[in-house]
Formats: structure tokens, C-alpha cells, sequence
């Protein structure tokens, strides 16, 4: 599940993001000076297939709160959002849908996409700290219940 | 080997398609009547580019190069800087194609009011050197100030360019229609995103990157258009 997670999102953001083209060749490059965009894109892939995949163990076999879960959803969610609007086709859909309203948002999801890609590292990287701590402690609480 | 050839052939020949001939009813309407087209000539299919910018390159090269793009465009500045250089120098400079450069401003309230400058900066031939200063000036934030009227100004005052014409071109709104109608030729031609090229061969049919696609793509799809046409 962790492999298919990493493997989806790098794909995904990596096309969003005109790291990786299909049409009308498939071809991928890294222009000079977007090195650190590239970086933090496999980070966020990383750091979602990682914290992702544990929370949904602790949810559902270990049956514990939701309440982590959310952190991880939401640096991934950011981190998929950051820059993906900007000038591709989601952006004119979003503009054209939403007007002035979605410009506004499309502008600052552009204009603020290294800083909102940062904040979603920042995010995952807590929850995986927070979950590997909750992680520790209750499967140590189920083996001397075991 | 002889696999990747295939593919790659097949390829080329798929994303090659026949933009037909012009037909009226296609197209949007023009700022004033078709001949009042800066360029009345450059239609290609149904993209007019008449009211484009003026042509980079020879007129007559077989391929011709049209860059859809917004002055507030973080992946056209990209281009601009990455792959714009070795496409003029390889391509344009060798006679293979010529590009022409029409506005699809639709990210921000000073993305037109920049495309009408790079016009203003036209009449007084000096096009492509205000294109290039607006994508060196390009800053991260849309609207976010680079691009105001004051701005507009300066990078004129730093092109020594007559800037009381300036000033009336732009306070006069002399090319809004010219903007606004080259933006709807992109949306009239499935232009989704900037920014997006077609790469027309002799014949009119034509090769569609969208994105900021890096030279190889570009050198290849001159290629197909120039050896498949006819």
C-alpha cells in the first residue's frame, strides 16, 4: 500500500507540477532552479506513504482514535494543492468555474507553493513523529496484554 | 531498438493532426473586420494568429511556432528562461521555424494590462525586448504588484522608449479589444493552459504542447511537422 501511495503521488505531482510530460512525447526534465520543488514533491510522496498506511493500521487494527489521522491527509492534501491550480488546465477550470473567488485562490496557491509545500512536509513529518510514538506505546501495551 | 523507433513513430503520427482549412464559423470576431488584423495573414487553420505578435524568425520558414502564454505565468516565464533560448537559437536562428507569440491573459487583472504594454512597446518596435523584460521581471505573486500600470512604465522608461506614446497607448486602451480577442482565440482553440504551442508544418497541420516542455519535445515535433507534411 506504501509503495502504491509513493508511486500515485510522485506521478501525479510530478505531471501536475510540468516535472514529467506524457503528450505529445513522454519526456521529464528538471528546469534549472525548481531542483527544490522537485525535492519536496518526493518528500511529500514519502512522507504520505509512510504516515498514511500507519494510521490506517492504527485505526483499523489496532483500533485506535482518528484523531492522527487528519494531520496526514491534510499535508497531503496541501501538498497536492500547492501549485497544482497555478497556469495547467485545473487552474482555467478553476477560474472559469469560480471567477474572481477562484482566481484569488488559484493566485495563492501559485504564488505561495514552496511555502505551502514546506508546511505540508512540516505537517507529515509531525504526524509520522506522533504516530510512530502512538504506534510504540500501543503495540507495547498489546504485547503485555498479550 | 527497432521497438522504440515504432513507438516513437507511432507517436509522432498520432499527436500530428490536420487542422483543416479556415472556416468562418469557427472563429470568434475579430477586433474590427478580418482585415483589420495586424497580421491578416498568419491564420493557420482556424488559429489566427493576425493579431499575435510580430513574427521572430523568417517568414518563410516551413514551421511556424505559436506560444500561447500569460505574462503572469510561472511555467511561460519557465520556458522563457529554460527552453526559449536553445528553440530561438537552434530553430528560429536556423530557419527551421519562426514563433509568434499570442496572448491568453486570463490569470490575474494585470495580466492584459501587460500584454497591452508588450503592443504599446510594438509601436515602437520594440515587441520582443518588452516580452523579454516583463518575463525577467516575472515575481512569484499574481497581481502582486510587479506588473502595475507604475511598472508598466518603468520597464518602458528602462527601453528608452518614447514613454509620453507609451502613456497615451496605454491610458487610451488602444489594444484591450487586440488582447481580449487573442484570448479568445485560445479558448476558442482548446487552449486549457499556458503555456500551451501549436507547432504548424507547411500543410496547416500541426503538433499541440501544453506545458513547459524542454527543447527535446519541441525539436522533435519540428521535425515531425516538417517531414510529415504533405
Amino acid at each position: 500500500m506504501a509503495s502504491a501511495i509513493f508511486v500515485a503521488m510522485t506521478l501525479a505531482l510530478l505531471l501536475l507540477s510540468e516535472y514529467i510530460f506524457l503528450k505529445p512525447y513522454v519526456v521529464g526534465h528538471i528546469p534549472g532552479g525548481t531542483e527544490l520543488g522537485f525535492v519536496l514533491i518526493v518528500a511529500i510522496a514519502a512522507l504520505s506513504a509512510v504516515v498514511i498506511p500507519a494510521n490506517l493500521f492504527r485505526v483499523v487494527v489496532l483500533g485506535s482514535s482518528r484523531s492522527r489521522m487528519g494531520g496526514g491527509i491534510t499535508g497531503s492534501v496541501i501538498g497536492a494543492a500547492a501549485g497544482a491550480c497555478s497556469c495547467g488546465p485545473l487552474g482555467l477550470a478553476v477560474i472559469s468555474m469560480f471567477g474572481a473567488a477562484g482566481a484569488t485562490v488559484t493566485a495563492f496557491l501559485t504564488s505561495y507553493e514552496i511555502p505551502l509545500r514546506i508546511a505540508a512536509v512540516c505537517i507529515l513529518a509531525l504526524t509520522y513523529v506522533t504516530t510512530h510514538r502512538s504506534l510504540a506505546a500501543e503495540c507495547r501495551v498489546g504485547l503485555k496484554k498479550a | 531498438m527497432a521497438a522504440v523507433v515504432a513507438i516513437s513513430v507511432a507517436s509522432v503520427a498520432a499527436s500530428y493532426a490536420p487542422l483543416g482549412e479556415p472556416d468562418s464559423s469557427d472563429t470568434v470576431a475579430s477586433p474590427g473586420s478580418a482585415s483589420e488584423a495586424r497580421y491578416p495573414d498568419r491564420v493557420y487553420g482556424v488559429i489566427d494568429a493576425g493579431n499575435g505578435s510580430p513574427m521572430l524568425g523568417d517568414p518563410s520558414a516551413p514551421v511556424t511556432i505559436i506560444e500561447f502564454g500569460d505574462y503572469q505565468c510561472h511555467f511561460c516565464a519557465l520556458w522563457y528562461h529554460d527552453t526559449s533560448p536553445r528553440v530561438k537559437d537552434d530553430l528560429v536562428s536556423s530557419g527551421k521555424t519562426n514563433l509568434v507569440f499570442v496572448d491568453f491573459a486570463f490569470l490575474g487583472r494585470d495580466s492584459p494590462k501587460a500584454a497591452q504594454a508588450s503592443y504599446c512597446a510594438d509601436d515602437q518596435g520594440m515587441y520582443w525586448e518588452y516580452h523579454g523584460v516583463l518575463y525577467e521581471s516575472q515575481q512569484d505573486r499574481i497581481d502582486g504588484g510587479w506588473a502595475s500600470p507604475a511598472n508598466l512604465r518603468a520597464f518602458a522608461v528602462d527601453l528608452e522608449l518614447d514613454i509620453d506614446a507609451f502613456n497615451e497607448c496605454m491610458s487610451s486602451q488602444k489594444y484591450a479589444d487586440r488582447v481580449a480577442y487573442n484570448t479568445r482565440v485560445a479558448t476558442e482553440n482548446g487552449v486549457e493552459a499556458t503555456p500551451t504551442f501549436f507547432v504548424v508544418g507547411p500543410d496547416g497541420g500541426h503538433v499541440m504542447i501544453q506545458g513547459a516542455h524542454p527543447y527535446s519535445t519541441f525539436a522533435r515535433a519540428v521535425d515531425s511537422a516538417s517531414t510529415m507534411a504533405g
